[in-house]
């Protein structure tokens, strides 16, 4: 078990998750989940405010969240297992013009 | 090619001046057909600019009519038009920028019954719309009809923009497959927006417009840009077509056109109506 200083993930957040969740960027002791379960535990964690911009019905990631890890695209490898320092950011489609 | 008059030659002279775009780029201009989706925050800056450029037909969409609350960004119309039919504002406004423009306003709420129709008669297509339904739909047409569509989206300080070019980049729904449920995004209407947001996003999508018309450039294909105003910052995602998607993947399951539900609605119940009858 590596020390709480070192596991530390970052998420940030835009948009609507944004101001779902009143901040722009968290710390979260995810090192060594994958994306996945790293966003899982978040999105149950925080409850129905913020688990519809994350998770589907089924509780699996939402099709229609963009997920970035360290700035790249995460695509279909959510599986990727996550180590101290990484950052995940999560884009949603905004509607407004 | 028809010779610019010397009205022409003075108006268009500081483009003509632009070896990017000179007088070959500038009759394109001229010949070049867009139609902008919304005569709203995004559309009204895309269209004043498409309009000052000289872009020779410009098609408006919207079935709207002024009100008072638009007028803090929506800078196609003024306070004389309260109450008018936006599209007709709009042309207005464009055609009193340039009277080489002839716009053409279309007054109607698109649906899967008539966008093929509208957007038939353009190049290029701009979603300067307000909610999901429209943009999915915009988005599937243009893909299946083949024409590039220059996409922003837009909310307080935050703003999203692409360009679709069917057949060589990624699509709308190559980003964001599915529309969200009802209410999970909120509207401009409901989270605000600072009216600058939507000059600087719609001005990118102008830009654009006239990157695809003059054929130079890197168009915004393939990457989402983001900008946060209250950082003033601009960031690029890249994002590569999906062979999963289900509109332009290898197998999709996306292959008429779709009307949403009307679930994020920015209109009460007294102007659906209303449009109805126009």
């Amino acid at each position: 078990m590596v020390s709480s200083d070192e596991a530390l993930i970052t998420l940030r957040l835009f948009g609507p998750l944004r101001d779902a969740v009143g901040q722009a960027e968290i710390c979260l002791p995810c090192a060594g989940a994958t994306v996945k379960e790293a966003l899982v535990r978040f999105a149950e964690e925080r409850g129905d405010a913020v688990r519809p911009f994350i998770l589907d019905g089924q509780g699996d990631l939402w099709r229609s969240v963009i997920l970035l890890l360290n700035g790249e695209p995460v695509g279909d490898s959510a599986e990727t297992r996550l180590k101290a320092g990484d950052v995940i950011s999560l884009l949603l489609p905004l509607a407004g013009g | 090619m028809t010779a610019f008059t010397e009205e022409q030659v003075e108006r268009y002279s500081r483009h003509i001046i632009l070896p990017e775009v000179g007088g070959k780029g500038q009759r394109k201009l001229l010949d070049a057909r867009v139609v902008i989706i919304g005569a709203g925050g995004l559309g009204s800056p895309t269209g004043l600019y498409l309009a000052a450029a000289g872009v020779g037909t410009i098609g408006i969409v919207d079935s709207d009519v002024v009100e008072l609350s638009n007028l803090q960004r929506q800078v196609l119309h003024a306070n004389s038009d309260l109450g008018r039919h936006k599209s007709l504002s709009a042309r207005e406004t464009m055609e009193a920028i340039n009277p080489d423009v002839q716009v053409i306003a279309h007054d109607l709420r698109l649906s899967s019954d008539n966008i093929l129709d509208v957007i038939n008669d353009y190049d290029i297509v701009v979603d300067g719309s307000d909610n999901f339904p429209t943009r999915y739909l915009v988005n599937d047409a243009c893909v299946m009809s083949g024409k590039p569509l220059s996409h922003a989206g837009i909310l307080r300080f935050e703003g999203q923009a692409t360009t679709i070019i069917p057949g060589r980049g990624p699509c709308y729904r190559c980003l964001y497959p599915e529309p969200p449920p009802p209410g999970m995004v909120p509207s401009c209407q409901e989270a605000g927006i600072l009216g600058a947001t939507a000059g600087v996003m719609g001005t990118i999508q102008a830009s654009e417009v006239l990157k695809l018309i003059l054929g130079i450039g890197n168009p915004l294909s393939g990457r989402l840009l983001l900008y946060n105003g209250l950082d003033m910052t601009f960031r690029e995602v890249p994002v590569a077509r999906k062979r999963d998607c289900p509109l332009c993947g290898d197998n999709p399951t996306v292959t008429t056109l779709i009307d949403y539900e009307e679930f994020c609605s920015l209109r009460g119940a007294a102007a659906l109506s209303e449009e109805v009858t126009w």
